[in-house]
């Protein structure tokens, strides 16, 4: 009994691990480049929940809603950083004034939503395709797609990262901005697409997020923003090769531990993590060095 | 004046007591000492579960349908004390764990983390104070007067602003002497306090836990007032109302802070009362939290000091300096 | 004791230097900062230290002043050993140092700054919120009229209600060093106490100290405007590489050879 569960347990916390790789990458990236702690992240969750819902009420495949979502994501959080949160940071705000600023973006992005759809749950309408065993544990269809699109995405990332001039520019941008910019790289350009693409993936999750739980409502995605944070400072800001294993860690310690203690401590769990990380090794397991770096201008 | 108005009318005197109970003590952490205490509503709420379960008597009454811890039924004005002390116990141990030489949005973000994790323990361990439900039917304090139900109303205003009173002279007391100076000093530059011999730490934390009782008494009013308390009451988001209230009202002014109490919580939340619901329910409420995090951006871009920002400090000169004396006045 | 190097003043056994740094080494990350540093401190006197960049001298200042720890070696103050003690109970027995870079607060005024700085304040201990203004009232009272007889003396009156922030920089710089002196220090850490600042108000730092030696205040001053250090100390140390590498008066260093070397090469 407890084998087979314990591997179903596991499958799950694949599932989401991927949901939450795909968010705390993106979350990461954010935090990066921009050094500031976007609270408003899991609201833009569920904003890009509801554009892909509302493609698929109006008819669209779980690949289109994808998209929607992605999009939406993208262009919300590069609008939102470059005409409100840079404009913010050039003004004087420091860390914590900018946590209250995303703080109350999140808080009005949620309420719009409230105001728009009301207080009720929804639901994508899609075949959740079948079940499907692999390796002694069963999971619907969907769910190996919401695995398959993580790890296509962080594929994707990767290799932009690490490859193309863009990441390069990312990564010198992350890492030293006054240098970046004193080396002719263009850190403002820089900065809006990294805003798109950690928006891309912020819209991606969203959608993924609310087709593995089975209905949804305005408050979905900001219930899971501390676990994002958790797993982003774990594996060291602005690593998205941390934040992916960190992901991994605590999707499926969370999951296993729900069935094994009980279902509600769940996310206590990841909480405790985070506020250790914090306390005690802020750099996160995997990174090092974290300078206490003002927002950058 | 109709009794429905007079009874309105007292019930906002009541919460306007209580939110200045509020601002004060958030003043104290974050505008004076520069604490970015993120989660203060937990320790109003800590105040208020505490407030309840010594006034509510054991849970087995009532027809038993509530489950808390402890369960007596305490005198006044026991209740509200203890509230304030029990908070204050909760400040000490939060602050020597989690008060760190940290960035100041993590430190926030411990502070948020630690308030998730508290109403997360409450809703789970249903034993504690009956989980999501909550406390109800918390008895009114000196109930037993002889007083219409108008009468009483008043009455609770009157032992409100007393409250309010009392935990003035107090906060004053800190924020008009060298030891608000310390904090100020802590808050502008640690490490140069440091140098000079000031215990950091201590100060810090004496300013967390003195804030932690004043938030904790205002649970205990509040409680004893609506006469339940629930984790919806506490979500960490509330935090950020109190927090507004001190940003638009002036950081680090205690008068400040009171107009911002009035402006923020009071003013801005009543004020949408009078207009008809409209729309599907919970319209309005949205609305009302739109317009409080706009608010919010709106102050911090134009007025980052508040209303009425920190006063200045003079010290009037003596005529001849070698003996006259030469007080400091506190201009709040 | 360890063996000090040729030509640098035995720390004398006798107590009569007010401070003693004996053998001090620190190292950070690999690179040797501070190597067996070991000199004197005569008591009411202004001793300089000098010595080309990267000779360890804020090395030493911060071990003397408590915020550097070293990795071997003691100081000896007043005749007793403080190499353990931290920054703040250092200042509280009279050893005290002001920074390069501006440490004022902000939003407190200039005369809150002086006032703030004074130690062992009754009004600051948590029984003020207990027993209250009648607690701490005297002891502010004296405290004000030291701090505005400091401001007297620097000048800086007009400026007293001022917030520190909104001073310029060479006035910050005053506030520095009145600020350490409402310690009512007995030996005062001066580093780089010019540097940057116009040469109007360097003259009038050079006064004030001078002042204040007059009155027999012990200063170690890291400098290095070799001009003013033969002005005002009556003694000079001399660093490089990390070590003490001669003691002496002005006129004595610039016959020693190893001193001109030390500068040209560094």
């Amino acid at each position: 009994m407890t084998g087979s569960l314990f591997v179903q347990s596991i499958g799950f916390g694949l599932v989401t691990a991927s949901i939450l790789a795909l968010a705390s990458v993106g979350f990461t990236l954010q935090f990066g480049v921009s050094n500031i702690l976007n609270l408003a992240y899991g609201d833009l969750m569920t904003a890009s929940a509801f554009a892909g819902y509302a493609v698929n009420q109006a008819g669209g495949s779980i690949a289109e809603s994808l998209v929607a979502g992605a999009g939406f994501g993208a262009l919300a959080s590069a609008l939102l950083n470059r005409y409100l949160y840079r404009r913010f940071v050039r003004h004087g705000t420091k860390l914590f004034g900018m946590v209250v600023v995303t703080l109350a973006v999140g808080i009005i992005v949620q309420n719009i939503l409230l105001a728009a759809y009301g207080a009720t749950f929804f639901s994508y309408s899609f075949s959740t395709g079948g079940q499907v065993h692999i390796l002694g544990m069963v999971l619907d269809k969907f769910q190996l797609v919401i695995i398959a699109v993580s790890v296509a995405a962080m594929a994707a990332v990767q290799l932009l990262l690490t490859r193309t001039r863009l990441g390069k520019a990312m990564r010198a941008t992350a890492a030293n901005p006054g240098l970046a910019q004193a080396s002719g790289i263009g850190t403002e350009q820089v900065t809006d697409l990294a805003w798109l693409m950690s928006g891309a993936l912020c819209g991606l999750a969203g959608v993924v997020l609310v087709l593995n739980t089975s209905a949804f409502q305005s408050t979905t995605g900001n219930d899971f923003l501390v676990v994002i944070v958790a797993a982003a400072m774990l594996g060291g800001v602005g690593r998205p090769t941390g934040a992916m294993l960190a992901s991994v860690v605590l999707g499926v310690v969370t999951e296993v531990a729900a069935r094994f203690i009980t279902p509600s401590f769940k996310e206590v769990i990841a909480f405790g993590v985070l506020v250790v990380v914090l306390l005690f090794r802020p750099t996160g397991i995997f990174g090092q060095g974290a300078t206490v770096k003002e927002v950058p201008t | 004046m109709s009794a429905a108005f007079v009874y309105y009318t007292t019930t906002i005197l009541v919460y306007l007591g209580v939110d200045i109970l509020a601002v004060w003590s958030l003043n104290l952490q974050y505008g004076v000492t520069g604490i970015y205490n993120f989660a203060w509503i937990m320790f109003q709420a800590v105040g208020a579960y505490t407030a309840g379960v010594l006034t509510l008597g054991p849970d087995t009454s009532n027809g038993g349908f509530q489950q808390y811890i402890l369960g007596v039924r305490l005198p006044e004005p026991l209740p509200v004390l203890v509230a304030g002390a029990v908070a204050g116990v909760v400040a000490l141990v939060v602050g020597m764990v989690a008060l760190r030489r940290l960035r100041t949005d993590y430190q926030a973000m411990v502070m948020l983390v630690i308030s998730v994790i508290a109403v997360l323990l409450v809703e789970n361990v249903t034993g504690l104070f009956n989980g999501p439900a909550g406390l109800s039917l918390v008895p009114q304090p000196y109930g037993s007067l002889p007083l219409s139900s108008l009468g009483y109303q008043w009455f609770y205003v009157a032992l409100t602003a007393v409250i309010c009173l009392v935990v003035y002279l107090f906060v004053h007391r800190v924020t008009s002497s060298p030891l608000g100076r310390a904090l100020r000093a802590t808050r502008d530059n640690e490490d140069a306090a440091q140098a000079l011999g000031k215990d950091v730490v201590q100060l810090r934390l004496f300013a967390f836990v003195f804030g932690g009782v004043v938030a904790g008494i205002s649970g205990a009013v509040l409680i004893l007032f609506i006469g339940a308390w629930s984790p919806g009451s506490w979500a960490y988001v509330e935090t950020l109302v109190v927090l507004t209230a001190v940003i638009v009202g002036g950081t680090g002014n205690n008068a400040g802070v009171m107009l911002g109490a009035l402006l923020v919580p009071v003013a801005f939340n009543e004020a949408t009362r009078f207009i008809p619901q409209f729309g599907r329910p919970g319209l309005v409420d949205a609305l009302q939290w739109i317009v409080i995090g706009l608010l919010a951006l709106v102050f911090l871009w134009f007025w980052p000091r508040g209303i009425i920002p920190e006063r200045r400090r003079r010290f009037p000169a003596g005529p001849g300096r070698a003996t006259q004396a030469a007080e400091p006045s506190e201009v709040t | 004791m360890s063996a000090a190097a040729a030509g640098a003043r035995q720390p004398a056994a006798d107590g009569k230097d007010f401070l003693i740094a004996d053998g001090l080494r620190r190292e950070f990350g690999g690179v040797r900062a501070c190597a067996d540093a070991t000199f004197g401190i005569r008591r009411g006197a202004i001793t300089s230290l000098i010595g080309p960049n990267g000779a360890g001298k804020s090395t030493v200042v911060g071990i003397v002043g408590g915020a550097i720890a070293p990795s071997a070696g003691r100081i000896v103050f007043d005749g007793s050993d403080i190499t353990a003690m931290p920054p703040h109970d250092r200042a509280r027995i009279g050893l005290v140092r002001t920074y390069q870079l501006s440490s004022e607060f902000g939003r407190l005024t200039v005369l809150e700054n002086l006032l703030v700085a004074a130690p062992s304040q009754r009004g600051e201990r948590m029984r003020t919120l207990l027993l209250g203004k009648r607690y701490w009232r005297t002891q502010e009272r004296e405290l004000l009229d030291q701090a505005r007889s400091l401001l007297d003396r620097f000048a800086l009156s007009h400026m007293q209600d001022e917030y520190a922030g909104n001073l310029s920089g060479g006035q910050k710089r005053l506030l520095e060093i009145m600020r350490a002196l409402m310690c009512q220090p007995k030996l005062l850490l001066l580093d780089e106490p010019m540097a940057g600042v116009n040469p109007t108000l360097a003259r009038s730092i050079e006064g004030y100290l001078a002042g204040l030696a007059g009155e027999g205040l012990t200063m170690l001053l890291v400098e290095h405007e070799l001009g003013l250090v033969e002005r005002l100390s009556e003694s000079v140390i001399v660093m490089a590489q990390g070590k003490v590498i001669a003691t002496g008066t002005m006129p004595e260093l610039r016959a020693r050879p190893e001193v001109l070397h030390a500068y040209l090469v560094g």
